[in-house]
């Protein structure tokens, strides 16, 4: 920082494009305003949505948090759940004992989360066994462990739980009823997570912790400060995981051991990152979209019934999801947003040509329409390259940001 | 005390069971199979499910499930080998193996909890007396088969020359088929140990424990700390960190703390357990029990 000045600064170490936060701050605003009872009306759609869409929004934000250590610099956590549970604790405490209003007790979240997440990494990002398997291990150890504690001391939660009524929520009347109110602050979350994960990935940060991903011991000879670089990671991905915890908590509304640090936070949001590509910061974003309406719509749909079968929507729901991760995994490891960037605009095509193929001959259920529109588009992104590129290859379209990163480097 | 110490132990042993296959997997194929748990469990329910039918002993459904799970174990193997499943990749994989077995352990035997009870097993809850401490039959069974489980796969690993080419293998791919070891053949036998194994330690679930399809969540943490603390692909390491870590359990339960705090426990010492010897706790076991059956050397 020899210039001294912030803006300086941020040129220095970070290279993003002025369209993008322009069009982070425009969604953002049009998503605010998305609840209000004329855009409601003049759209037709149902209060489900909103709901539907919150939870969109929270998976989102989990996911893109978790990416930003591990999709980044290849540190495979199996304990984001801990850092999740910690802020959810957190908020619920301040709300139920101190009677803090919900929206103040998010930063404490965060900051909680992330001082502990900060601890963690102190202590096992200076061992240098333990990477790859060993380090995911040791983090689902943790998760365990902050999860019984929370369990047996009384201090925290003793096990009986915290019951946040809505009442005691104290939300600013402009944010509207609770379902439009926990939207609102969904999107202010998500976006945010979103931004920041993209900050990190346009920033010399994110450079330097891909570097680590390819090999560390390289990237240290190079002069990448690991250590300081894996603890920046790790405290802003803990951050966000606590802020999204504490957001979480009006919805949970009972809040317990069992519901917040069960490995199903973790498992899901890997399965997410893992599935729209963890090496770009629109991956979980996508991954998260797409298990959460398969999640939603499978789970409401009455299951199936057929060649003397009668299976479930749960079943279905995990079979699917099973079978997507291990498919996703042998085929296409770098996630479905390698893929959709170089086949956008045959991906746009069906996609539009599904929705209005539904819209005209089937109807239904919304996220139902969601899902399929969604399960031919990556039915279209797992066709492999060998076949597709003859027929697909003329449809390539360069978005700008593409492949060339002119991210400035240090003259010193 | 004495009692915590010595149940301790003998629940250990089914902990043994369960990650010895685990730990022959990532030790020597560098395979993270988490759903071996899924095997297990799976197992667990068939041997249910078939004693609740015929009503015959459950560890008489082992000359059934032993096979199966054997073919079972080999068939995901050479699933691995097909795909070149490793390292990383196999833990996200066999994921989705275990998301999937769940679902169809749930969807086929529902969420309710199932168990045998002593009408179908009428030595359930027979103990045997030692020494004034009261020894379940089923539970002393477990302990037994998890030494003579060890002990042999030690043997095999050691003595036989698929043994050998296994650990030249684990030790360096390339030169071993240079030597002469036909890695697949080597790796599929592996895996139908494994799976053996797995049949096995579900016998034994299905009698001790009460059947839920998501108790292999629960197990995932307590086994993976004692496959860590035992030392990877080490069988006899194994056996002793399952024994560890049911005694720390037990007596965490017995303790002021009470039962809730023994996964607390159970995974501070894993913590620390990876922070000062990554290699694991019980390495030196190995050298051991090379040094007292040296003997018999051919």
């Amino acid at each position: 920082m020899r210039n001294g000045t912030l803006a300086a600064f941020i040129t220095r170490n970070v290279s993003i494009r002025w369209y993008v936060p322009v069009a982070f701050v425009v969604l953002g605003v049009l998503l605010y305003f998305f609840p209000n009872d004329t855009v409601k009306d003049a759209l037709g759609y149902r209060g489900f949505l909103l709901s539907f869409l919150y939870f969109s929004f929270y998976w989102i934000a989990l996911a893109s948090s978790w990416n930003m250590l591990t999709g980044y610099a290849g540190y495979f956590s199996f304990g984001h759940g801990a850092f999740y549970g910690i802020g959810a604790f957190t908020a619920a405490i301040l709300i139920t004992r101190s009677g803090w209003p919900y929206l103040l007790t998010l930063p404490i979240a965060g900051l909680a989360a992330s001082l502990f997440g900060l601890f963690v990494g102190f202590v096992v990002f200076r061992m240098r066994q333990l990477r790859g398997e060993l380090f995911g291990l040791l983090t689902l150890a943790v998760s365990f462990v902050v999860a019984s504690i929370a369990a047996n001391s009384d201090a925290i939660d003793g096990g009986q739980g915290q019951n946040v009524r809505p009442s005691q929520l104290a939300t600013p009347e402009f944010l509207g009823s609770f379902s439009e109110m926990m939207f609102r602050v969904g999107v202010v979350v998500a976006l945010a997570t979103i931004f920041a994960s993209y900050l990190i990935y346009r920033s010399r940060l994110g450079r330097g912790l891909f570097a680590i991903q390819d090999d560390e011991m390289v990237a240290e000879g190079l002069g990448v400060p690991t250590f300081r670089y894996k603890m920046m990671a790790f405290g802003l991905s803990t951050f966000f995981a606590g802020v999204v915890g504490g957001m979480h908590v009006p919805q949970i509304g009972f809040v317990t051991v069992e519901s917040v640090f069960g490995l199903n936070v973790p498992l899901l949001v890997i399965l997410m990152s893992l599935l729209g590509g963890r090496r770009h910061w629109m991956g979980p974003v996508i991954g998260a979209f797409v298990i959460n309406t398969l999640d939603t719509a499978l789970q409401r749909s009455g299951g199936l019934d057929a060649f003397g079968l009668a299976l479930s929507g749960t079943f279905i729901n995990e079979l699917v999801i099973g079978l997507l991760l291990i498919v996703m995994i042998l085929f296409v490891p770098g996630g479905l947003y390698e893929r959709l960037e170089r086949r956008i605009i045959p991906a746009f095509v069906v996609g539009a040509l599904v929705a209005a193929l539904q819209g005209i001959f089937v109807g239904g259920r919304i996220t139902q329409q969601f899902m399929v529109i969604e399960l031919f588009v990556i039915a279209l992104l797992l066709i492999p390259e060998k076949y597709y590129a003859p027929i697909g290859g003329r449809f390539e379209l360069h978005l700008g940001e593409k492949h060339t990163r002119n991210i400035p480097v240090e003259t010193t | 005390m004495a009692q915590a110490i010595a149940s301790g132990i003998l629940t250990g042993g089914l902990y043994g069971i369960i990650a010895i296959g685990i730990t022959l997997n990532w030790g020597m194929m560098r395979v993270i199979n988490l759903a071996h748990f899924s095997f297990s469990f799976l197992a667990a329910y068939f041997t249910y499910q078939i004693t609740v039918d015929t009503g015959i002993d459950p560890f008489l459904t082992l000359f059934v499930t032993i096979p199966l799970f054997f073919i079972f174990g080999v068939a995901l193997q050479w699933f691995f080998e097909t795909f070149e499943i490793e390292d990383f990749m196999s833990l996200l994989v066999t994921f989705g193996m275990f998301l999937i077995f769940e679902s169809i352990m749930r969807e086929r035997w529902t969420a309710d909890f199932r168990t045998l009870s002593s009408t179908e097993v009428a030595y359930k809850t027979e103990a045997l007396r030692v020494l004034g401490l009261s020894l379940t039959v089923t539970r002393l069974a477990v302990f037994l088969v998890a030494i003579a489980i060890s002990l042999g796969i030690w043997i095999f690993l050691n003595r036989t020359y698929a043994g050998k080419a296994l650990r030249a293998i684990s030790q360096d791919r390339a030169i071993a088929s240079a030597y002469g070891v036909n890695h697949r053949q080597m790796a599929l036998l592996l895996g139908g140990i494994a799976g053996a194994s797995a049949a096995i330690a579900g016998a034994f679930i299905a009698v001790i424990f009460v059947l839920r399809p998501d108790g292999a969540t629960d197990l995932i943490g307590f086994i993976f700390a004692v496959v860590i603390l035992g030392g990877l692909g080490n069988t006899a390491g194994a056996f002793m960190a399952g024994i560890f870590i049911g005694v720390v359990q037990n007596v965490t339960g017995f303790t002021s703390l009470g039962p809730g705090f023994a996964p607390l426990i159970t995974f501070l010492v894993l913590i620390f357990g990876l922070l000062l010897r990554p290699e694991g706790l019980f390495t030196g076991i190995d050298t051991w029990l090379a040094k007292m059956l040296s003997g018999r050397q051919t």
